[in-house]
């Protein structure tokens, strides 16, 4: 017999396939997932919405390269980064800068699970662990 | 000539900037050594993957939208939110002849305050067992040194024998006699200089033991000389079980470097029923489905492909396995001991009544078998020792029966007093395993009927003195015997004159 955890899990689950449209996250769905759940509300509600965040932050995260630098970034850089990520991933990409000086210099993109490291502050930590 | 240095430069210069790719993952729950993961989206099955803080873990389950992993190491500091990163490899301990003398954990990492360990090989600790073709039939002996066993149930390089019993009935003491024996065997095979003598290296997997419990082993191995020819990997029962689940696949990966590399190896797991409970532990924290006796439907596959591990190689080495089982009121059809004795090449039962009796070891031969036979003996057990098994077993259906009634024939009597005599002979002390020369000289003494002149009850003192008069005055006839491995007309007749002579000094 499933857990109320996982009847949570599947409602969300089920939610997150209809807030999608073309592959993407619909702002329109959600809205409409929302305003559904707000009419009929499942028997956890709290558990179910949470699950859903987590589903569509987890979605939202792939088409967004947060990209983490040390010093100044143009714009140029950003929008070349965007088109690298949408060629490699395969979907629309956007960019987004973050400041983080404890990089010392050069930058990190995270997009969705992956993260590509170029910054000083990682290539002293793996020194240091190599030593 | 520098425009050249410089291209080159350049592009070093381009590869040290290149980004470096992780997939990461952000932790949701930790409980019990076992952390529930968001992300970690590429992470593959079984590998490694990297915590704060220095911890490993290894990914078990890959579900849809998390990853559990069980965590080797401190966990106390990993919080909700922590990011993890997959390290692309799987996990691998160090192998090779630095490990011996060493006690480590199931990382491979020293825990005996003997410096860091120089070793540059790693090998996986998971590793599919060699298959089919690349095996060879298990025939050459692996001498225990325990008479009872060596001449009834014979174990082979490369063999699979499973030790099962209650606890408390000497399990372990068989194991660490093996292994001293293996020792005592390595040092005069090496003195000799013989260039074919092939030394056994043995691997003691320790797994969920007290700590006081392990330091007995060591020691006991230290004393009796035999730890520089042993690895001992601990996991503790203070260990999480994560540890404790991987202890014996670390000891596997060790011994199978032996084995690869044309040497013979010996690994005892002390043992599988607490490896069983941590992986139940493991796998009840990871939710997956659970089955008779709330272990989870592989437990079977735990335990075989690790067994499966132990093989005699063509070409190579072998690694032999000694698991070691604990029952319950000596139930063998429990769920863990039936699935490894399915698995082995053999069982050697130990006895609750026999133990309490004073026959040790309290191997019961009736239920101990080993299914290479006397493939893995040499000649000379067999031909002193060859019909033993059947005597003590009829011995056991005989002495059960003559409880009922004191008329008795003849030939049942006669029956019963030899039986007891062996039962006697084969009483042996721990910790002193018996060169395969001396069980073969006193086996022959016994087939000679010159113990039938013994008192029952001073049979024990009898094969002692025989024992100490053939070490300290035969010692030519012994060698003899160990290098033939066989016993020629001439041999036969210098026993018999041997033992002749020990009656002769005994009697008087």
């Amino acid at each position: 017999m499933a857990t109320p955890a996982k009847i949570a899990l599947q409602e969300a689950r089920l939610l997150f396939s209809l807030s999608m449209e073309g592959g993407v996250v619909s702002p329109e769905r959600v809205a409409g997932v929302l305003e559904y759940v707000e009419k009929h509300r499942p028997a956890s509600p709290t558990a179910v919405l949470k699950a859903y965040h987590r589903l569509i932050a987890a979605e939202l995260a792939k088409s967004e390269a947060v990209i983490e630098h040390a010093g100044s970034i143009g714009e140029p850089v950003l929008a070349a980064i965007a088109a690298v990520m949408s060629k490699r991933y395969d979907r629309k990409v956007t960019a987004k800068a973050k400041p983080n000086p404890e990089l010392l210099a050069g930058m990190r993109v995270r997009i969705g699970d992956d993260v590509y490291e170029s910054s000083v502050a990682a290539q002293l930590a793996a020194l240091a662990a190599s030593v | 000539m520098s425009t050249v240095l410089e291209q080159i430069e350049q592009q070093i210069a381009k590869l040290s900037n290149k980004a470096v790719k992780k997939n990461t993952g952000t932790i949701r729950t930790v409980a019990d050594g076992v952390a529930k993961i968001d992300g970690l989206s590429d992470v593959m099955y079984n590998e490694m993957v990297q915590f704060p803080g220095g911890a490993i873990g290894i990914a078990l389950n890959l579900e849809q939208d998390e990853v559990g992993c069980v965590i080797l190491g401190d966990i106390s500091q990993l919080k909700e939110g922590d990011e993890v990163t997959t390290t692309g490899k799987l996990l691998s301990v160090p192998v090779g002849k630095a490990l011996l003398g060493r006690t480590v954990d199931s990382l491979g990492n020293p825990v005996d305050g003997k410096g860091p360990i120089e070793t540059k090989e790693y090998y996986p600790v998971e590793k599919i067992a060699p298959g089919i073709i690349v095996r060879k039939s298990v025939s050459q002996p692996l001498f225990t040194g325990i008479m009872a066993i060596d001449s009834m149930i014979p174990i082979g390089r490369g063999q699979r024998e499973l030790i099962i019993g209650d606890r408390g009935t000497g399990k372990t003491t068989i194991t660490i006699d093996t292994i001293i024996n293996q020792a005592k065997i390595n040092k005069v095979g090496i003195a000799s200089g013989d260039p074919k003598f092939r030394p056994v290296y043995s691997i003691y997997v320790a797994v969920g033991q007290k700590n006081s419990n392990i330091v007995r082993t060591i020691a006991a191995l230290e004393a009796a000389g035999a730890l520089e020819f042993t690895v001992i990997v601990a996991a503790a029962a203070a260990d999480n079980p994560a540890n404790q689940y991987l202890a014996p696949y670390s000891g596997a990966a060790m011994g199978e470097w032996f084995m690869e590399n044309g040497m013979d190896a010996l690994i005892v797991y002390d043992d599988l029923s607490k490896h069983a409970v941590a992986y139940r532990q493991i796998s009840l924290i990871l939710k997956r489905p659970s089955g008779r006796e709330a272990y989870p439907g592989d437990v079977f596959y735990l335990h075989s492909r690790l067994l499966e591990r132990a093989a005699r190689l063509e070409g190579k080495g072998s690694l032999t396995a000694l698991p070691i089982i604990e029952t319950l009121a000596g139930d063998v059809s429990a769920y863990i001991p039936t699935n490894v004795i399915s698995i082995t090449d053999g069982q050697i039962f130990l006895e609750t009544d026999l133990f309490n009796q004073g026959i040790r070891p309290a191997v019961s031969v009736g239920l101990s078998v080993s299914r290479v036979g006397s493939a893995a003996q040499i000649k000379a057990t067999k031909q002193v020792g060859g019909k033993l098994k059947g005597e003590l077993a009829q011995f056991r259906e005989l002495a059960a029966f003559a409880q009922f009634g004191s008329d008795l024939d003849a030939k049942t009597k006669a029956q019963l007093e030899r039986g007891g005599r062996i039962v006697e002979l084969f009483k042996q002390p721990a910790f002193a395993p018996l060169p395969i020369e001396l069980q073969v000289a006193v086996l022959f003494a016994m087939q000679k009927g010159f113990f039938e002149a013994v008192e029952l009850r001073k049979v024990v003192e009898a094969a002692a003195s025989l024992k100490a008069f053939f070490t300290g005055r035969k010692d030519a006839l012994l060698a003899d015997i160990r290098t033939k491995a066989v016993l020629d007309k001439d041999l036969e007749a210098k026993l018999q004159a041997a033992c002749e002579e020990w009656k002769a000094s005994y009697a008087s």
